[in-house]
């Protein structure tokens, strides 16, 4: 706790002081008189004034909430020793809104009384937030000292984005060996027919086609295809991004990322994290609800952080993408190092499928005629960045707030479906 | 705007007692007044004692060359703190802080028991004055800085 002086403690000693002296020197009881009061109310003041020894502590209902949920919380504060005047102020961050309750406040406690504030948070926008730390400064009962304090704890939230609901996803081109929703490619035990072949030594009775092997003259079994889950893997580009206010292409990036991650994984898929950028950040893939936890919080931590080293996907862990897993990648396409990434990525084989959340709505057209031109031109080159991509044989498609993602993961299956393999 | 009307009538009272510098303490008054306007408009709580330092300046010119001691001063004394703390706490007054109701009783009744008090204090004093005259005025400051500080050490003790 520190201790300070107002400005009052200065003005009113000096006016006793040089009062004092005047009237020593004029010989003048008046300036004695007007001086007394303002000796008195010092002297009053000083004595009065007694070090407040407080316990302060900040607490909220939950520690996790989704976009736009309510939260509750309180301030616990009390003295041992009288305070005349104790203001309360609770750091909130940008993101979490006060609701309900006041901040900051002034109240005033009796020796050995405890106040509980309660207020109401809205969380506004995703992400990890730490409320507080709380101030608090209390005065003496004639304002000449004021004590200052920061209460130690500290309460966090986590804000999930909230999520989009797909009623389809990007379907990968290879399964993995556990079992899982996605019909495999690959022939084995299955419900889904595959296939018919001349019965071998094993094949259980069950499996015989009748119909075939009456027409055939000999016995024909059926083959299905297994049902078999997948890797996915999200490659989030956190090199650039393109901001306007409170939104901006990393907001989307990591909304779309949560809703197709809470997808892959109802359906018992693997998926794992890749936050490609300044800092490079990886999630190795899991199963299960714990992993979206896990991949959510990731994403929370997930930031641009300017850096200018050309970073190559060789720093990638090598277990953070498995063979024939699905490469999901979200980005802005505004740098070139993920481009060339996502190049590299193709190239090496791996099954990839870009969304482009596009930086566009969130630039403005310039009102300069050079500008407006050298605008245009930028956005003509992000439209032949993407449209190389398509060349390379890569889904991509384009999304923005305006439109739902489910139509942009469409756009991909499509692509997917009807699009040839192309050489880079 | 109450701090003000104190200042005002301590302005309007030296004016009206006339005296050889009447023209000077009507000035530094109203430069009293200006400067303590200032100080709470702009929320600059060091300008507060210069504006109550030329007031007094001003009522003391105002009374330059008379023998007899002011009986008024008590008064005069009591309406310079009391500008003052009125200005003061305009300037502390924040309205993004809500403060309880009770916090504002608290402190106008800290500040009406300021101001008796030291509306006694005036008085005893000038009427010590009154008589220790002959004795010594040296003496006499020294008697009320231990009358203020025995308030001072009585207080302290009830606090604790």
């Amino acid at each position: 706790m520190t201790r300070s002086a107002t400005p009052k403690l200065a003005g009113y000693a000096g006016l006793s002081g040089v009062g004092l002296l005047t009237a020593l020197v004029f010989v003048r009881p008046e300036v004695v008189a007007l001086t007394a009061p303002f000796l008195l109310a010092l002297a009053a003041g000083l004595a009065l004034a007694t070090p407040p020894k407080l316990a302060a502590g900040v607490g909220v209902e939950r520690e996790r909430a989704i976009e736009g949920d309510e939260v509750g919380g309180h301030v616990v504060v009390s003295s041992s020793t009288p305070v005349d005047r104790l203001d309360l102020y609770l750091r909130l961050p940008d993101g979490v809104e006060l609701v309900d309750g006041t901040n900051p406040v002034a109240l005033r406690l009796a020796a050995g009384e405890s106040r509980r504030l309660d207020f109401t948070l809205r969380a506004a926008h995703w992400g990890a937030y730490v409320i507080g730390p709380l101030y608090l400064r209390a005065r003496d009962p004639l304002g000449f000292l004021v004590w200052e304090q920061t209460a130690a704890t500290r309460s966090d939230v986590r804000v999930y984005p909230r999520e989009e609901v797909l009623q389809r996803i990007v379907q990968p081109r290879e399964t993995q060996v556990s079992s899982g929703n996605e019909v495999s490619r690959r022939k084995g035990e299955g419900i889904e027919f595959a296939d018919v072949r001349p019965w071998a030594a094993g094949d259980p009775l069950n499996r015989i086609n009748w119909r075939a092997s009456a027409r055939g003259g000999e016995l024909w079994v059926n083959e299905s295809h297994p049902e078999r889950n997948t890797d996915v893997i999200f490659f989030v580009d956190s090199f650039a991004e393109a901001r306007r206010g409170r939104e901006g292409t990393l907001d989307l990036t990591v909304r779309a990322t949560s809703a197709l991650a809470d997808a892959y994984v109802g359906r018992r898929d693997r998926v794992g994290l890749i936050s490609f950028g300044g800092i490079l950040r990886w999630l190795a893939p899991g199963a299960g609800t714990v992993q979206l936890y896990r991949m959510v919080d990731a994403l929370l931590d997930t930031e641009v952080i300017l850096s200018h080293y050309w970073r190559e996907i060789d720093v990638i862990p090598r277990r953070t993408l498995p063979p024939n897993a699905l490469v999901i990648a979200l980005s802005p396409l505004l740098d070139p190092r993920s481009v060339g990434a996502l190049l590299d990525l193709h190239a090496r084989g791996h099954d990839l499928a870009v969304f482009d959340v596009s930086p566009v709505p969130f630039t403005a057209r310039p009102q300069g005629k050079l500008d407006a031109i050298a605008y245009d031109i930028w956005i003509l080159r992000h439209d032949a960045l993407r449209h190389r991509l398509q060349r390379a044989g890569i889904a991509v498609a384009e999304w923005n707030d305006d439109a739902p993602l489910q139509a942009a993961v469409e756009e991909v299956r499509a692509f997917r479906r009807y699009a040839r393999h192309a050489r880079v | 705007m109450l701090a003000l009307g104190a200042i005002g009538a301590i302005v309007a009272y030296a004016g009206a007692t006339g005296g050889r510098l009447a023209p000077l303490a009507d000035g530094a008054g109203t430069l009293g007044l200006a400067l303590l306007t200032v100080a709470i408009v702009l929320r600059l709580p060091a300008v507060v004692p210069w504006a109550i330092i030329v007031t007094a300046g001003g009522y003391l010119a105002g009374r330059e060359g008379r023998a007899l001691v002011d009986g008024w001063a008590a008064v005069v004394g009591v309406l310079l703190l009391l500008a003052a703390e009125l200005a003061l706490w305009s300037i502390d007054h924040d309205d993004r802080i809500r403060a309880e109701r009770s916090l504002t009783v608290r402190r106008v009744v800290t500040l009406t028991a300021l101001t008796a008090a030291a509306l006694l204090v005036n008085f005893g004093l000038l009427g010590a004055a009154a008589v220790a005259a002959p004795a010594g005025f040296v003496l006499a400051t020294a008697g009320i800085a231990a009358a203020v500080t025995a308030v001072a050490v009585v207080l302290r003790l009830a606090r604790a």
